[in-house]
């Protein structure tokens, strides 16, 4: 429990801690949930469901504000905890950090993650999902750029119109049981027609979240003009909220229409993964050229969800925390590009290597994970879900494979532009200790699990085990 | 029912205290007479008052009694709001204070009527005193337009309500709800008499909360009248008149269903759009408060399709949600000075004071029904209900939902925009009361679910 409300308190608190304190009690208070998280992970059992609110009798409305934690559920929460810390940590020598308001936001928006990925009870669920969005949203307004009215308005109602349908979806799946508790809802008994109606409520949401390919175009104007921090939060921790719901309350409750779905759902996501990664190579903006990037890596690990076999969640998941880590190094790495040239226009950057050699190789090491080269998480995680997409259907595969290669000239195509060539700037400030600090905290996870991915498939492989068993269990019941 | 009757003695206490000149001394005595009916109300929730209450026919149930409590907060807070904005015209302020006392009463009447006879008489007790106050602005053409017109409309829907009237009466013989609704229910009425009777009942309280095709007069009146007067409107009025139809409707033509079902289900659907979609073009704050009050009245008249009980419980919470922030928005659009223009006047005063833009956020979230606030569970409970039966309703609930969001974030972020041309934000004692109160109940207001 303390990891849902020691946010909550810390982001009351920063509103009121003054601007030259701020940065030092940012971190000091993401390290502090960091720690937190890190020894229940030690301490965890995995094939235990582990409740902080269990509420077993009848509430007012259904709504029984449930929470537990299983294997995944803690390695979701483990990694917000991360990203929260890897951005006050890039944040630390920016002049946001000693705005209470932004140390605030921040808080309260890594009070909503965790409550997302422990809530066990749908409308706390929803409850949680909509509490992300203002945070996030305020802070794209206050520390983002000037002309991003018209982006934000987009974003934000986007994200109101999927959530909404999710939110029929939960009440119309609520109508059928005693409660909104996740135990209930897995065991309604939902007349059968309206179970596609269902999922595709969850789906909206969950489509405009991550993005999935026709639902887009919020995405790249608002990571342009976001400020780093916005950035970072929205793709690396809110697109997995998307993801993580997918995995645990989409195709569980509603697992009789995953065969309706499930094609269409797959080609959306080969034709993102297309889409996004030949955008990048034309775009010369760098920040969109991550945006797109990030489209291009999350329509794959929404294929392998929507295939929902063992070995394709596991690459899911793994995928999930290396895009959190590779998403945190590129925004920094652009944002630090963009800063010291002035703009984010890749035509009119070149050569810093030369002059900031520290970020030369930092961003290389970067650009590298980003690839996927073996011996990073990434490897792992694009091996499985390949593997999977490709037995599904060999086509899919090839397709979903050229992401490899098309990723590689897009990165280092950017690469090359930004830090190759002659240097078109001289006297730069090279990577600040905490910039550095961040980027190679991000090398070496993202290194440690390509090496060791048992650890975080020992940790969700009975709670995803369970799942897959359950699932099975209710749709034999229904029919 | 004491509760009643102390509202209406302090109405005719502060009618009299205006001779004194001393809007302190009406303002005092108003809050007094309002605290002690509040307590009445509150004791009344929880064992008999000492007063015998089945009195006249007012009978007051759990629901009843909450929607009470909530005018009566309301009216308060109105009236504190108003002590303030009419500064310029302190003479008046105690007449004004005693005709929303006495319209008051006509709300009490109208939540705990148990016959057509109190029913009528409360909703022209409640009317006429605000025909009165939209007119109160001397010389103010806006003002007497307002009322002029607010007054002949209304005169119109009053008229078409006793023919109504008294066509059920002909019906089946009674002004009892509990009778008629028996009559119904054991198929002992006339039928050629009862349904017009019933639609034109309909029909007239349609116009008083302002739906579609009744909505015309809303935004040319809300533009009219003062800002606390249309506070007053978009709080007691508005409860009283939604919970009224929603009581009539649910409980005692509940049974006649198939005759209005799909009429409530045109009105419904183009109120949910028609007031969101006419709100986005507003330079004024109080014709945008009056579109989108439009589209709240078309999500609020789905309780009408969920049933007698639910109905009137689910209703509680939106209204309340829907009151609270309309009393912020009305208190921020005191700052401007010019009333045609006032948005981009009021560029930026989230910015400038974060007293005002605190609430403003919470105000402007909760109409657009993010989480936690209270206007969310307004419309979870409103739209769980309906969801069912109803599948099409709540989809256009929702997309109308969307419509919003549209409208206040909009607004939002031109309140919170760095670039403010306001001078500096004072705010005074009684704006910062009226914004936590109603502040309080956004964020906490759900929780009466729980008791």
């Amino acid at each position: 429990m303390e990891l849902i409300l020691l946010p909550l308190l810390f982001g009351i608190v920063s509103f009121f801690i003054p601007g030259r304190w701020g940065r030092i009690s940012s971190l000091l208070f993401a390290a502090i949930s960091l720690v937190a998280v890190t020894v229940k992970l030690f301490y965890f059992q995995p094939d235990v469901k582990e409740y902080f609110v269990n509420n077993t009798g009848t509430y007012v409305l259904g709504m029984t504000f449930n929470m537990a934690i299983d294997g995944l559920g803690i390695l979701m929460l483990g990694l917000s905890n991360l990203v929260i810390f890897l951005v006050a940590l890039s944040n630390f020598n920016r002049e946001e950090a000693s705005k209470p308001s932004f140390n605030g936001l921040l808080f309260l928006m890594q009070f909503g993650l965790n409550g997302v990925f422990a809530a066990e009870d749908g409308i706390l669920f929803y409850m949680f999902w909509e509490l992300t969005l203002i945070p996030v949203f305020l802070m794209l307004y206050w520390y983002g750029a000037k002309e991003n009215h018209k982006n934000l308005l987009t974003f934000f109602l986007y994200t109101l119109f999927g959530s909404l349908f999710m939110l029929l979806a939960i009440l119309a799946w609520g109508a059928y049981t005693p409660s909104y508790d996740y135990n209930k809802l897995m065991y309604a008994a939902v007349p059968s027609q309206y179970v596609c109606w269902i999922f595709t409520g969850f789906l909206l949401a969950f489509a405009v979240k991550i993005p999935l390919f026709p639902f887009h175009t919020w995405q790249p104007p608002t990571y342009s003009t976001a400020p780093m921090a916005g950035t970072m939060l929205l793709s690396a921790i809110m697109l997995k909220m998307a993801l993580f719901g997918m995995i645990k309350w989409m195709i569980p409750l509603s697992y009789s229409a995953l065969k309706f779905w499930q094609l269409p759902v797959i080609i959306l996501g080969i034709i993102g993964i297309l889409y996004g990664a030949v955008i990048a190579l034309r775009e010369n903006n760098m920040r969109k050229v991550f945006a797109f990037a990030s489209i291009s890596h999350l329509g794959l690990i929404a294929a392998g969800i929507m295939i929902f076999s063992f070995d394709a969640l596991m690459g899911s998941i793994v995928q999930m925390v290396n895009h959190s880590l590779i998403a945190v190094g590129l925004f920094l790495c652009a944002d630090i590009a963009t800063n010291r040239f002035g703009t984010s226009d890749l035509q009119q950057m070149g050569g810093l290597a030369k002059v900031a050699p520290r970020f030369g190789f930092w961003f290389a090491v970067t650009v590298l994970i980003a690839l996927s080269v073996p011996l990073t998480a990434g490897f792992i995680g694009e091996f499985l879900l390949i593997k999977a997409v490709f037995e599904y259907q060999a086509v899919f595969g090839i397709l979903a494979a050229l992401t490899l290669v098309l990723g590689a000239v897009y990165m280092i195509r950017a690469y090359q532009m930004s830090s190759m060539g002659a240097p078109k700037i001289t006297n730069v400030a090279d990577l600040h200790w905490n910039e550095m600090l961040v980027l190679a905290l991000v090398a070496v996870l993202a290194i440690f699990l390509g090496l060791y991915p048992n650890g975080i498939i020992s940790l969700v492989k009975p709670s995803i085990q369970h799942m897959l068993e359950n699932v099975q269990d209710t749709t034999n019941l229904i029919k | 029912m004491d509760a009643v009757v102390v509202i209406f003695v302090t109405g005719l206490i502060s009618l009299f205290l205006g001779m004194y000149h001393k809007p302190m001394l009406a303002l005092t005595s108003n809050l007094l007479g309002l605290s002690t009916a509040f307590t009445l109300f509150f004791l009344y929730g929880t064992y008999n008052s000492v007063l015998k209450s089945h009195f006249f026919s007012l009978v007051y149930d759990g629901t009843g009694v909450l929607l009470s409590l909530l005018s009566i907060l309301m009216t308060a807070m109105v009236l504190i709001m108003g002590y303030t904005s009419q500064a310029q015209d302190r003479n008046s302020y105690a007449d004004l204070t005693s005709l929303m006392m006495f319209s008051l009463t006509g709300a009490l009447c109208l939540i705990g009527f148990r016959d057509f006879f109190m029913f009528f008489i409360g909703l022209e007790i409640l009317s006429i005193p605000v025909y009165v106050l939209v007119g109160s602005r001397r010389g103010n053409r806006a003002s007497a337009e307002a009322a002029l017109k607010y007054f002949f409309t209304g005169s119109f829907a009053t008229a078409i309500l006793l023919f109504g009237i008294a066509l059920v009466f002909g019906a089946t013989g009674s002004f009892n709800i509990n009778e008629i609704g028996f009559a119904i229910l054991s198929g002992l009425y006339t039928p050629e008499l009862m349904i017009p009777g019933a639609l034109m009942i309909l029909a007239a309280l349609l116009f008083k909360v302002g739906a579609f095709p009744f909505h015309f007069w809303t935004a040319d009146v809300y533009e009219g009248s003062s800002k606390p007067v249309l506070a007053f409107m978009s709080t007691t009025v508005k409860i009283a008149g939604l919970f009224a139809l929603v009581q009539l409707m649910g409980t005692i033509f509940g049974n006649l269903k198939g005759n209005w079902e799909v009429i409530l289900y045109v009105v419904i659907i183009v109120t949910l759009f028609l007031g969101y979609l006419s709100a986005i073009q507003q330079k004024s704050l109080k014709r945008l408060l009056a579109y989108s009050g439009i589209s709240n009245t078309g999500i609020a008249l789905l309780s009408i399709l969920s049933g007698a009980d639910h109905g009137s419980r689910n209703i509680v919470i939106f209204l309340l949600a829907y009151g609270a922030s309309a009393l912020i928005l009305l208190v921020v659009a005191q700052f401007a000075q010019d009333e045609e223009k006032d948005i981009e006047e009021l560029k930026g005063i989230g910015y400038r004071s974060p007293v005002l833009g605190v609430a403003l956020l919470i105000a402007l979230l909760s109409l657009s029904g993010i989480p936690p606030f209270s206007g969310f569970f307004g419309k979870l409970l409103l739209i769980q209900d309906v969801l069912v039966d109803h599948p099409v309703l709540s989809i256009c609930a929702v997309l109308s939902s969307v419509i919003g969001a549209y409208v206040y974030i909009k607004l939002l972020l031109h309140f919170f925009d760095k670039e403010s041309t306001l001078k500096d934000v004072r705010i005074n004692v009684a704006s910062i009361i009226v914004i936590s109160v109603a502040s309080l109940l956004l964020i906490g207001g759900w929780f009466i679910l729980y008791i």
